[in-house]
């Protein structure tokens, strides 16, 4: 019969849900709008949910994160250099001409300031996996890049001298290689004022040269990166397996 | 005329021969409607058995046929064999349904197979996940789990409950063990009932209930009280003689199950158990179908309704889900959501709930209700069909009248009396009282002396007890004033002389007559008058006198009263001297010539209670049927009495009087009350009937046997309406069970007629009805408050699957959140409900229409699914997009996020500012979403359980606090809020998080404008009776 009643709708019972649903709409859109209104637009309310940050790697294969390719073989890895490449694309000097050159090893304290600056990252700072010498970032050669970031949130100043340490559960099939050395991550590009207010931001990146030992090719290789050296960067968190962190895997044929 | 009218009941009971010639067919059609045409073989067994043939042996062939001694009895070896051939001597009970039955009824009943497919579909898409090495395949494990014990947990709750309802009956159909006096092996031995075999020799005497059917080979002043077989209340006697061919009419038979009044007799026994007449009765009545009660087809009506919402939703959006490029495993997991979403998970366990709390209530007002479904059914009753005795009357003699001095008194009848008004300076009272003082047998059981008057019991008939009784509140202890009044010859009541006598010595110590007083029926009184007392003062009884006599005693007959004469005489001291032997049989004492006192009459008054139960059944549109075993001019004056015909209205036979016409001119249509006769219905085709039922609004079935009410019973049915009726015979059990709602008596029923029953009545008060009736139709206006408040959140719990897939926006809510506020949240609110009081004109409307007002109706399910259920879905939404806002989500974010959303893989998920998430924070914060939607749904819900205490009425009409039930469920609700948010926020299987204290405000000024959106329909609907608004808007 609900659906009888349905079809029994009179003109005035559609009017009726007209100026209703109508009301109910202008009252949810009043309602949002107010809400919205006690909304800043640069930074949010709370950022309680995001105290510490993830670590993500680029390239991110489309399956989990495991990297299958074949050294000799371009078109095995053509997706990841391209990601790669295009990654890099916004850290091009090109784009980077309004950055500028911050202090190194400290924080960059800008808030009295009402116009941020970015900090300037030197692709240079990747070395061999800035793909200006190699444009396979070492793919071909059985040294694939990979590059590590920490997840951008607002505020954040890390304490200490945080750095990306890469390891391998099998032990010598794989040397793992950092850009910038030691894979130091530089305090200067801290805190991050979010996308309005800080609209050129880049955030520091670590490159992590995997050189493959010959032997262990075919294997599958498990490798962890931590975020460490910084008391107030979590990456032992028990639910959340990125929570300055990230696992992936490798596996190189030739 | 006894004759006659008994074979009326014979035909009734048995469709013997006398009726086979003329009414097969309709007989026929009557048991195939009572137990479908395989039945109908049973029915023809039933007449041929019934010739028995024992009646009309001699002793010696019995004791052949039976193989057994009158003098020795069986022998015990024998009787075993017997036993062991036939089967205890006891009535099968209706077949009960098996309790595993009962419980898997209850596991699928109802929403249990929607749940149960969700759970499945649970487990297939966990196999699926699993299969593909998904990352978290558990979840839906665990869902199917969970929706697997819901329905599981949910259908031992209403076991159980069901189960409690039906215990509180068992506990009535526990028979007291009854013992029979049997001779077996040559020795009197006490038995155990069910022991006994066809060819036992068993006596009976007064008092005792007779153990099986007997064939009476001695007897001695015996007589039977048949009123449960045949609805005769006067007993009848018993002897060894064959009087009749039908065995039911024949003296020497008695009747298992009914009662030996007075006398002794042996007998022998000649069936047993199930064989037995009362036995063949009782397995008809379990042949006659129960029917669903209407509670029963409204909820039905209501699952439908609700699951076919379910299911075309759920299928509409699969097919959406699936056409948007969505997995089908996906689809299947959106499919289980939109499932639990619609389906009210905890409404059934909590209307049983509320029924059995009703049914409490009722069992407080004397109701007391066997199957919890019936509490509803007497609400929508449309006609009662009541007995006249015990339940309008207070079953037993009363005086109600008296006639001295020329002019009719009344006496109070009430149950409580404890004087009486009328005017008693007369000398003649005074005279009276004397007669009525002595001239009695009856006397009070001892050790009473602190019960009232009215509740001693007492030794003796049912007149006598009248008068003892109200000759004990007028003149006080009784007992002393017959000791003072020394009793010197006595001639008891007879049917011969239709008087009684005795001569008393008298407690003036100088008056040393001898006083004669002496009652009677009054004409014979009259015949043995020359005088006639007026004022004190003795006149001669001339015809004027006379005359006067008669219209009073024709008054007082005409009011349905059994009158009695009384007169006495002073018998001269100068010829019955001190000494004088009176001698009772040579009556050496005058008996003619005496002074005629007084008049008095009694009744079995109505209960005090009844007028005004039966004027509230008046007004509340339920018709009132009188019907009875008693005469016609009797039940017609307890009908007028009480109200069940008014004062104004006349049947035809009264327009015939007045207008001085045959009856058969009377236009028929102008009568609003009548009287019919057993025996004019006996005669009646249905179309007869239906006419009667239909033309006549008070009506009164007089010299009816309990048979015939089956008939009366299945025409008011025809009529759509929905009958109650009230029985306390073995042979109205079919009757009750016919009934939509049977009600047995508890003081005076049988224990079939109890086990027929779904209610029985333990005070035997028409009144308890009325009460019954009341909460009846309160529970239902309830039932409709709980039903809309608990469909409403469900729109508030499936908006959100719905946006989810159209919008893509992230999981609002979760399943197990869902089934929280289903089984958490609102369970105490929804039978907080039970608890509302009416709305004022409860008992002043119209029995629901069965067909038309519906539990669930078009404007409840669209009042609630789409104006406050949308209403709250807003509210709640609002606070949803609020969290994620403040968190650094804008709507506009949100909308098509959702695929990314939920990819493991993507632990860099930006937001509205820049930032990145993590997956595990992104799911925290979904089910910080998840919190915030329920908080909101929850506070929404305490404004929906408001509104929803009335449904007409402004809620400060109803009054705000007047139901404390209300503010407990109010109270538990936020109370489970608060500790599934702050004290389980911690759990994350249960996807509840500890949530910002302002979130629980987000919704508050929804709730409020719900609140202010409620009392505007309710005030239009008040205002504008009958508009456009009030069709569409009340529920």
């Amino acid at each position: 019969f609900f659906l009888n009643g349905l079809f029994f709708f009179t003109g005035l019972i559609l009017l009726f849900y007209l100026v209703f649903y109508g009301f109910l709409a202008a009252l949810f859109t009043f309602t949002m709008w107010v809400m919205l209104q006690t909304l800043s637009s640069d930074i949010p309310k709370y950022r309680d949910r995001i105290s510490s940050p993830g670590l993500m790697i680029s390239p991110k294969p489309d399956t989990a994160l495991e990297f299958y390719f074949n050294k000799s073989d371009a078109q095995s890895y053509a997706e990841y250099v391209s990601t790669l490449r295009k990654f890099l694309e916004s850290y091009d000097d090109s784009k980077q001409s309004q950055n500028i050159n911050c202090t190194p090893g400290r924080i960059f304290d800008q808030n009295d300031v009402a116009v941020k600056k970015a900090c300037r990252f030197n692709l240079s700072e990747l070395g061999q996996c800035s793909g200006k010498e190699d444009k396979t970032f070492g793919y071909s050669k059985g040294t694939p890049c990979v590059l590590v970031k920490m997840n951008r949130i607002i505020g954040l100043k890390p304490e200490g001298e945080p750095r990306i340490q890469c390891t391998s559960k099998e032990e010598g099939m794989v040397e793992v290689n950092y850009f910038p050395p030691e894979g130091l991550i530089d305090l200067m590009y801290f805190p991050y004022y979010g996308k309005s207010l800080h609209a050129h931001y880049l955030q520091p990146l670590v490159a992590v040269q995997l050189a493959i030992n010959s032997n262990s090719t075919k294997e599958e290789i498990a490798i962890e990166c931590k975020i460490l050296g910084s008391p107030n960067l979590k990456n032992e968190d028990e639910r959340d397996k990125f929570l300055g962190r990230i696992a992936f895997k490798v596996q190189m044929t030739e | 005329l006894l004759q006659k009218k008994s074979n009326v009941y014979s035909v009734e009971i048995y469709g013997t021969k006398d009726l086979e010639k003329t009414e097969t067919g309709d007989e026929e059609e009557k048991y195939k409607d009572l137990k479908g045409n395989n039945k109908k073989k049973k029915a023809e067994d039933l007449k041929k058995e019934l010739d028995l043939e024992d009646h009309k042996l001699s002793t010696s062939e019995l004791e052949e046929k039976y193989g057994t001694s009158t003098n020795k009895g069986l022998s015990s070896a024998r009787a075993a064999e017997i036993l062991a051939r036939d089967g205890p001597n006891s009535l099968t009970p209706p077949k009960a349904t098996p309790e595993i039955i009962k419980f898997l009824k209850q596991m699928v009943g109802g929403f249990s197979i929607l749940l149960w497919i969700g759970a499945v579909f649970s487990w297939i898409s966990f196999g699926i996940q699993l299969a593909q090495g998904s990352e978290s395949p558990f979840d839906n494990l665990y869902l199917g789990v969970v929706l697997a014990l819901v329905v599981i947990l949910t259908g031992i709750f209403a076991y159980y409950q069901e189960a409690k309802s039906t215990n509180i009956m068992a506990s009535f159909s526990k028979m007291i063990p009854q013992q029979a006096l049997v001779i077996r092996d040559a020795e009197k031995k006490e038995l155990s009932a069910d022991q006994l075999v066809v060819g036992d020799i068993v006596e009976i005497k007064g008092g005792d209930r007779i153990p099986a059917d007997i064939r009476l080979i001695f007897a001695q002043g015996c007589k039977v009280d048949n009123s449960s077989l045949t609805g005769e209340s006067e007993p009848q006697s018993r002897s060894c003689d064959f009087t009749h061919e039908n065995p039911l009419e024949t003296r020497n038979i008695a009747f298992y199950s009914t009662t030996c009044v007075e006398g002794t007799a042996t007998g022998i026994v000649i069936n047993t158990g199930d064989r037995t007449v009362i036995g063949r009765i009782a397995s008809l009545a379990s042949g006659v179908g129960n029917e669903k009660t209407p509670i029963a087809i409204e909820i039905e009506h209501f699952v439908y309704l609700v699951a076919g919402v379910a299911i075309s939703i759920g299928v509409l959006f699969f097919i959406i889900s699936v056409s948007m490029q969505n997995k089908i495993l996906d689809s299947i997991i959106f499919l289980i959501g939109i499932i639990v979403a619609n389906v009210p998970e905890g409404l059934l366990a909590t209307v049983t709930v509320s029924l059995s709390l009703t049914a409490k209530r009722m069992a407080k007002k004397n109701c007391l209700v066997k199957n919890l479904e019936a509490v509803e059914t007497l609400g929508s009753t449309s006609i009662i069909c009541s007995d006249k005795t015990g339940t309008l009357t207070q079953n037993r003699m009363t005086v109600a009248h008296l006639w001295f001095d020329n002019q009719i008194y009344s006496a109070d009848t009430s149950e409580d009396q404890t004087t009486q008004p009328f005017d008693q300076s007369s000398p003649s009272w005074t005279a009276l009282s004397k007669i009525v003082t002595l001239c009695n047998r009856a006397e009070f059981s001892p050790g009473q002396e602190n019960l009232p008057i009215m509740k001693r019991v007492v030794v003796g008939d049912a007149s006598e007890t009248a008068l003892l009784k109200f000759a004990e509140v007028i003149l006080g202890d009784v007992m002393n004033i017959r000791a003072r009044n020394k009793k010197v010859a006595e001639i008891p009541f007879n049917s011969t002389n239709k008087f009684q006598l005795s001569i008393h010595e008298t407690d003036d110590p100088k008056d040393k007559r001898f006083l004669l007083v002496m009652k009677g029926a009054p004409e014979r009184i009259l015949e043995r008058c020359s005088t006639i007392m007026i004022n004190g003062k003795e006149e001669p009884l001339d015809s004027e006198k006379a005359e006067a006599f008669q219209t009073a005693y024709m008054e007082l007959g005409g009011m349905g009263e059994r009158v009695l004469g009384f007169c006495h005489l002073y018998l001269p001291e100068n010829e019955f001297p001190d000494t004088y032997p009176f001698d009772t049989d040579s009556m050496n004492f005058p008996t003619s010539n005496l002074c005629f006192v007084g008049l008095l009459s009694m009744i079995d008054p109505p209960r005090s209670t009844v007028p005004d139960a039966v004027s509230k059944c008046r007004s509340a549109g339920i018709k009132v049927i009188m019907v009875t075993g008693d005469h016609p001019i009797t039940a017609k004056a307890i009908a007028k009495s009480v109200g069940i015909i008014s004062a104004t209205s006349e049947t035809v036979e009264d327009i015939a009087k007045r207008l001085n016409i045959p009856v058969e001119q009377v236009n028929r249509r102008e009568a609003t009350a009548a009287v019919v006769n057993g025996m004019e219905l006996k005669d009646m085709s249905l179309q007869q009937l239906d006419e009667i039922l239909c033309n006549h609004s008070e009506i009164v079935f007089a010299r009816t046997s309990p048979q015939q009410k089956l008939i009366i019973v299945e025409g008011c049915q025809r009529q759509g309406a929905v009958v109650a009726v009230t029985g306390d015979g073995v042979n109205d059990s079919p009757a009750l069970k016919k009934a939509d709602i049977g009600i047995a008596m508890g003081i005076a029923g049988s224990d079939a007629a109890k086990n027929a029953a779904d209610m029985v009545l333990l005070d035997d008060n028409f009144a308890s009805i009325v009460t019954g009736v009341e909460e009846g139709r309160l529970i239902f206006d309830n039932l409709k408050k709980t039903i809309a408040y608990t469909l409403t959140k469900n729109i508030a719990e499936l908006c959100p699957f719905l946006i989810y897939i159209i919008a893509s926006i992230p999981m609002p809510i979760g399943t197990i959140t869902i089934l929280f506020i289903d089984l958490g949240t609102d369970i105490i609110p929804s039978v907080a409900l039970a608890y509302e009081k009416a709305e004022s004109d409860i008992m002043n409307r119209r029995p629901r229409n069965k067909r038309k007002d519906r539990l669930v109706n078009q404007q409840l399910a669209v009042y609630s699914y789409l104006q406050i259920g949308i209403m709250q879905s807003v509210g709640a939404f609002v606070t949803y997009f609020t969290v994620y806002a403040e968190q650094g989500f804008l709507p506009s974010t949100l909308l098509g996020v959702r695929v990314d959303w939920e990819n493991n893989a993507i632990n860099d998920f930006e937001d509205s500012y820049g930032q990145q998430w993590t997956k595990y924070q992104r799911m925290y914060l979904q089910w910080t979403g998840y919190t915030a939607f329920f908080v909101s749904i929850t506070i929404q819900q305490v404004a929906d359980l408001i509104i929803r205490k009335t449904r007409r009425n402004s809620i400060f009409q109803q009054g705000l606090f007047r139901n404390k039930v209300i503010w407990v469920g109010i109270f538990s609700q936020i109370g489970i809020a608060l500790i599934l948010t702050y004290g389980l926020g911690h759990v994350t299987a249960l996807n509840f998080t500890p949530l910002r204290f302002q979130y629980w405000f987000v919704a508050v000024p929804f709730a409020i404008l719900i609140w202010v959106y409620d009392e505007v329909r309710k005030l239009f609907i008040r205002r504008y009776p009958g508009s456009w608004w009030d069709k569409n808007m009340y529920y």
